[in-house]
């Protein structure tokens, strides 16, 4: 687990690069895009543990954060999400060069996975997970908006400011993200990718609705794997911090398809 | 400013970021900036990197790293209690920054876990000059109750709540939510606030070494902690002299969601830090 600083000089990104240690080398390289705000805190050790199983079967992986977020440069204050795109493509030739791979599998969760599927439209992605993604942006703010009110009174600074910044669990999406995040829709720009698999933690009508639209494609799978998956909610076992059931999924899908 | 990527100590180091200003000078205190429970170096709502940027703007270095098991440090073998291996791993890091930068006086940051892990830290290594603490050990004593229970006792619904409560009414679960144990497999650190009197004793050591203090209590425990003056109450026998300072914000949570007070708190730490740095620069 080597942690460094990558990208621009002027904005560098921060990353974490797992070196292959399996008995076999793959030659293939794993990035993982984490999603946003409190999401992005919870599955910090999922991606972890992710990336360490990923090592120990022979691929070489890369978990980063996005400019504004983590302990890469900048205020999320000053992000757009062009931006954003552009750290994945950076992150993935940082991967490229670092481990010598030519093959680049990548690993998305909620807007992680909206991300990713944006980015791939750019970048040469051979297997493609998306992990309890959200259709679209737009979906996304939303979905943000219905756990403001359910949380109420229980979370008194979450509010859209007059600048339209959406203030949740206490991470911003400024306005313009918000409008960028718009634009991205899966169902309306499907991924470019040799492989699919949309893996989720529990069904959803949004999971389904992905699902129905490209089941009859030849390259994409569809993966339920029971567990903690609001991303919203801790539980007293802290579940939603490493579910296991869809991690080992992903790793066996990466490894075998 | 810049940040660079650090890996302190053997076999299995720690990973650290450290945040170093222009013009670095040794002289001045380093503030290293703990872990806060499982959460991993930034910090709640990434607090810790906001803390450490302003400090480096104002020519101090900060130093966050996670400890093993956390964040992006891998596991250490041993049988050691946090308080334990909290406190190793920290003078691992201070004698690294030592002997590598030069500096001779730290600072200790935490939050919750991180409070706990400064304390510790402050009563045993001569090098420590101060100490922040967010949400530090306190104890409940009859000011706080009144000012806890008085509100409630003409509400229904909570002598409701207490009655159901008595007579063991079964509360619904959130099935969504419901796990199978085997899925988890965390590191956990259950809070324990030893007796009052272990730490009136210890907070007395620390101020006699000449460590100020600079406690502040959110909101996010109100039943245990609700008035400004709580602190100066809970530890009315330890003679603090001139060397702590005690914000209290009833309205903030223990995870600091409000973005006016992640600017503050960032801002009133740092301005804090360079009063301790000019108290100890005879040192």
């Amino acid at each position: 687990m080597n942690p460094l600083f990558f990208g621009p000089s002027s904005h560098p990104l921060y990353g974490v690069f797992h070196p292959a240690t399996g008995s076999i080398q793959k030659k293939e390289g794993v990035l993982l895009c984490p999603p946003f705000g409190q999401e992005y805190m919870r599955s910090h050790r999922a991606f972890r543990q992710l990336a360490l199983l990923l090592s120990k079967k022979g691929y070489a992986v890369m978990r980063f954060d996005y400019r504004g977020t983590g302990d890469s440069s900048g205020d999320i204050e000053e992000i757009n999400i062009d931006e954003w795109l552009d750290n994945i493509k950076t992150a993935a030739e940082e991967l490229k060069e670092t481990a010598f791979v030519e093959k680049i599998h990548v690993i998305g969760l909620r807007l992680g996975a909206i991300l990713a599927s944006s980015a791939s439209f750019n970048i040469e992605i051979d297997k493609l997970v998306l992990w309890d993604s959200l259709r679209s942006g737009l979906a996304y703010d939303e979905e943000l908006q219905v756990e403001m009110k359910k949380e109420g009174d229980d979370a008194a600074f979450n509010h859209i400011d007059t600048n339209g910044t959406l203030h949740f669990n206490g991470f911003p999406l400024v306005k313009s993200v918000r409008d960028d995040l718009q634009k991205l829709d899966l169902l309306n720009s499907p991924p470019q990718a040799e492989k699919i698999l949309q893996v989720v933690s529990k069904e959803t009508s949004c999971s389904r609705a992905i699902d129905q639209a490209w089941s009859s494609k030849p390259n994409y799978t569809y993966a339920h794997a029971p567990a903690p998956g609001n991303w919203n909610y801790v539980d007293d076992f802290g579940g939603i911090l490493l579910p296991q059931p869809v991690i080992q999924s992903i790793v066996n899908w990466i490894d075998n398809s | 400013m810049r940040e660079i990527t650090l890996k302190i100590g053997r076999p299995t180091p720690l990973t650290a970021i450290a945040t170093e200003p222009k013009g670095f000078d040794p002289s001045k205190p380093a503030v290293l900036i703990l872990n806060s429970g499982v959460m991993h170096h930034i910090g709640t709502c990434r607090i810790s990197v906001r803390i450490a940027r302003e400090l480096a703007k104002s020519g101090f270095l900060a130093l966050r790293f996670d400890f093993s098991g956390i964040g992006d440090s891998e596991p250490r073998r041993g049988t050691a209690s946090f308080a334990e291996s909290s406190s190793a791993e920290i003078t691992e890091v201070m004698n690294y920054l030592e002997q590598k930068k030069g500096i001779k006086k730290f600072i200790v940051y935490g939050l919750c876990s991180g409070a706990d892990a400064s304390y510790e830290i402050a009563k045993k290594d001569p090098r420590i000059v101060g100490m922040v603490q967010i949400d530090a050990y306190c104890y409940p004593n009859w000011q706080s109750k009144l000012i806890h229970y008085a509100p409630r006792i003409l509400k229904l619904d909570v002598w409701l709540r207490f009655i159901k409560r008595i007579l063991g009414t079964p509360q619904p679960a959130r099935d969504e939510e419901q796990i199978d144990a085997e899925n988890i497999e965390m590191p956990s650190y259950i809070r324990e606030f030893p007796a009052r009197e272990e730490i009136a004793k210890g907070l007395q050591g620390i101020i006699d070494s000449n460590i100020h203090i600079y406690n502040i209590f959110t909101g996010g425990m109100l039943q245990t902690f609700n008035h400004s003056k709580q602190y100066a109450e809970n530890f009315s026998d330890v003679d603090f002299k001139d060397r702590l300072k005690v914000d209290f914000y009833k309205e903030l949570d223990h995870i600091i969601t409000s973005p006016e007070y992640q600017q503050k708190i960032p801002f009133d730490i740092c301005l804090w830090v360079k009063m301790v740095s000019d108290k100890s620069s005879h040192i």
